[in-house]
């Protein structure tokens, strides 16, 4: 088996990592807190407080937003800078302009929700921040194109190793589709319009959305897979072939599929016919990734018994499989006719969100931090308790968005025998009432797990802030001496 | 089956790369399963782009194969499949459509009275109502039709402020009302004020008799308070101004119900006596925003949610 000689980890930079590393966790603690809260709001309205700061409005900009860019984001850059170091045996390039992409991101996440609760917004899913921010936010990601290219350059490797594929290819789509859909005038500080109108500005806006998705959280995360997985299981990937194929499939495809989010709209027939037929086409790239991520561990299966870590993992990658299979699904206009604007679609974007990419991270995370350290995780049960408290979460979550989405689709189309519709639209609403209820119950689960993670790395960095403080001590000792 | 495909990969090669030490790929060929599951989307793909609008050509785009027919004013027309045709489609061709508009139709033509003795147009007016209810009237009368008492009269009872009947009803409905009275802040002293809530209360037996009711008679019936020009001698009231009756009980704007002791009952009565009804009573006007049809239907429909006349 070949090996490669690996750099001494003095000369890596895991100190950017390390802060990325903790902001993610830090601002996934924030946004999920808020997800439970404006669950709770939509079952319980009173909850609103009658602040508007705090109205569902406002705040599921701010939930989504710290999710998807404060713990999702965060925890690419951590895990992106780590990985393109390891494989590609070389330091990050200008620690300096790292530090920067660092604070940068901080302060667009930080600056985009206090905006949001203020009332300050584009209306633009996903891309709600103003004008200021957005071209702040472009600074600093192409600073983090820059150096990611530059490391990559640099390194002492002739191939490219697969996951450095997928994070680039994140990064450049991003970048994309951050300016292209962000494009607007700007009529104040705090106010622009859209360089587009009416249905090509939804399309824009779509093919933004679904990108988001295809690249920010499949794409990238693929990436942390293609890492994590064959690291954590110690073999190698199933098949280099399956994934030069499912690669480029995935990435060619992805980017024409947006419009299924606007069927049975304004949008022209031929366009939503064929972001259908593309979603259909996105089925098997998709799950090429799945079967590279499961296939790596045949052969290790008896690891899952010992591994909580790999259980993360796994599980993870069976999410993946299962959301890449209902998207296309739900992408055909029959079913979508059903599903679009119900809480089906909820259901299937936090299937993704909580048990694709919060689960990958968090094995991830819990084989990263340790390594960053140069410890033990501090309490390995605490990871089963937590990988069980998340995946009884998931499924509670998406079963109860199911029920209500189906439910509430079903009910929306009912007729009576009289050819009348069987149901008025309150009657509708009235239903989602216990749904709502057990879908907060899923979150609150989801939330208790996240904290036992917050626990266990919080001790597992002051545990290693301990040793490293007694074996310095001891160094000290032992100089004093002579 | 875990020793299996051991042996199976130990056979196959890696591709001879290696990264951070230990990170290798093997070069298995491309499951056999995924690729063919993959050109079955491909077919998938290209069938439906047979039937439905799909690629773009010139200033035009291929329509597809599929056809649909609807209804334009009666006439059958057909198409190529476009989401138009489909709304026209449904709208027209549907069973629920065709079964919906045959119950319109004979609705649309028969009379109260004739609607009044037909069960089979009765049940179908009590199926189509509860939606057009529910999305158009209930966020004021409530799902039941029950109000609120101080803001919207109860729909579900027999006390009509403007007419119980049909008619009634039904104009209500297309032209709207606007409910007043006027302030008598001007008019009483708070004696009067006083001797004219005892006289209402005592009118449906809240209030005892005595010399203040006396007075507040006085009061009413008199020029004095001028009362009777709507709610008339007996306080019975006058539908043709949506006066209320006085002596019925029910109350649908001061919460005489809510209160305890007589002296919390006068104290509500006080007030709206001394405000007047102002810019609180405001039902709109649904000509336009529903058709005859539907109004005709919603008249019934809340005539017999309680006590039509």
């Amino acid at each position: 088996m070949a090996h490669s000689a690996t750099l001494p980890a003095e000369q890596y930079n895991y100190d950017i990592v390390k802060k990325f590393a903790i902001m993610s966790v830090v601002w996934g603690l924030v946004g999920m807190g808020v997800g439970l809260y404006i669950a709770l709001e939509l079952a319980f309205p009173l909850l609103n407080l009658d602040v508007p700061a705090i109205t569902f409005g406002r705040f599921r900009p701010v939930h989504t937003t710290l999710v998807i860019f404060g713990f999702g984001g965060n925890a690419l850059f951590a895990t992106s800078y780590y990985v393109v170091q390891r494989t590609c045996q070389a330091p990050l390039a200008n620690p300096l302009l790292a530090g920067f992409t660092f604070w940068g991101w901080q302060a667009g996440v930080g600056l985009g929700i206090i905006t949001y609760m203020m009332g300050i917004t584009q209306s633009r899913e996903y891309a709600e921040f103003e004008w200021p921010l957005d071209i702040a936010i472009t600074l600093v990601w192409v600073c983090y194109l820059w150096i990611y290219v530059q490391t990559l350059r640099r390194r002492n490797q002739p191939h490219i190793y697969v996951a450095n594929w997928f994070y680039l290819a994140f990064i450049l789509a991003t970048a994309i589709l951050h300016v292209f859909n962000n494009l607007a005038v700007p009529v104040s500080l705090t106010k622009s319009y859209s360089l587009f109108s009416g249905v090509q500005d939804a399309m824009t806006q779509w093919w933004y959305g679904h990108n988001a998705v295809g690249f920010f959280l499949t794409a990238a995360f693929l990436g942390m897979m293609y890492y994590f997985v064959p690291k954590q299981a110690g073999r190698p990937i199933y098949s280099y072939r399956l994934s030069i194929i499912h690669f480029w499939a995935l990435i060619f495809l992805y980017m024409w599929a947006g419009g299924h989010h606007l069927h049975w709209t304004s949008l022209p027939d031929w366009v939503s016919t064929l972001s259908a037929t593309f979603s259909i086409l996105l089925l098997l790239p998709s799950w090429g990734g799945m079967i590279n991520g499961i296939m790596t561990l045949s052969g290790a299966w008896d690891k899952l018994r010992s591994d909580p870590i790999l259980l993360f993992l796994i599980v993870s990658l069976s999410f993946y499989g299962m959301s890449t299979f209902e998207g296309p699904l739900m992408s055909l206009k029959s079913v979508n006719a059903l599903s679009h604007y119900t809480d089906w679609t909820i259901g299937h974007v936090h299937s993704g969100a909580l048990g694709w990419v919060a689960l990958m991270t968090f094995g991830s995370f819990y084989h990263l931090i340790p390594r960053l350290y140069n410890t033990r995780i501090y309490d390995q049960k605490l990871i089963y308790v937590h990988f069980w408290l998340a995946t009884i979460g998931i499924v509670l979550y998406i079963t109860a968005m199911w029920v209500a989405g189906i439910g509430q689709g079903l009910m929306l189309r009912g007729f009576d025998e009289y050819g009348n519709l069987a149901y008025t639209f309150i009657e509708t609403v009235e239903f989602l009432h216990t749904p709502y209820v057990w879908r907060a119950i899923g979150g609150a689960c989801f939330l208790a797990g996240y904290l036992v993670m917050v626990y266990n790395i919080a001790m597992t960095i002051i545990t290693a802030r301990r040793e490293e403080a007694a074996i310095e001590a001891k160094l000290a000792a032992k100089l004093a001496r002579t | 089956m875990s020793e299996s495909t051991t042996k199976q990969q130990a056979a196959v090669q890696t591709t001879g790369h290696a990264w951070d030490g230990d990170l290798q790929e093997f070069n298995n060929p491309l499951p056999r399963w995924w690729l063919w599951s993959f050109y079955v989307t491909a077919v998938i793909a290209v069938i439906y782009w047979f039937i439905y609008p799909s690629w773009p050509v010139g200033r035009g785009w291929l329509e597809g194969f599929a056809t649909i027919t609807y209804q334009v004013d009666g006439k059958a027309e057909e198409s190529r499949w476009n989401t138009r045709a489909k709304l026209l489609h449904d709208l027209t061709e549907s069973h629920a459509a065709q079964r919906q508009r045959e119950f319109m139709g004979k609705v649309a033509e028969a009379d109260f009275s004739t609607i009044s003795n037909d069960p089979d147009m009765l049940a179908f007016i009590r199926s189509v109502g509860k939606g057009l209810f529910g999305d158009n009237c209930a966020a004021c009368h409530g799902r039941g039709g029950q109000g609120v008492v101080g803001l919207y009269p109860n729909l579900a009872d027999d006390d009509w402020l403007w007419g119980g009947s049909l008619e009634n009803i039904q104009n209500v409905i297309t032209n709207g009302r606007q409910g007043f009275m006027p302030a008598f802040k001007e008019t009483f002293d708070p004696q009067q004020l006083d001797d004219v809530a005892e006289y209402v209360l005592s009118l449906s037996g809240e209030a005892p008799d005595s010399i203040a009711v006396e007075r507040g008679k006085a009061l009413f019936q008199g020029f004095g308070g001028g009362c009777y020009y709507c709610h008339g001698m007996d306080g019975k009231g006058l539908p043709s101004q949506g006066a209320a009756n006085l002596t019925d009980k029910i109350w649908t704007i001061a919460d005489v119900d809510g209160q305890k002791t007589l002296e919390e009952k006068k104290a509500v009565v006080k007030k709206l006596i001394f405000n007047g009804v102002q810019n609180m009573r405001k039902m709109p006007t649904w000509k336009g925003r529903l058709s005859p049809t539907e109004i005709k239907v919603l008249a019934v429909y809340v005539h017999q949610l309680g006590g039509g006349q």
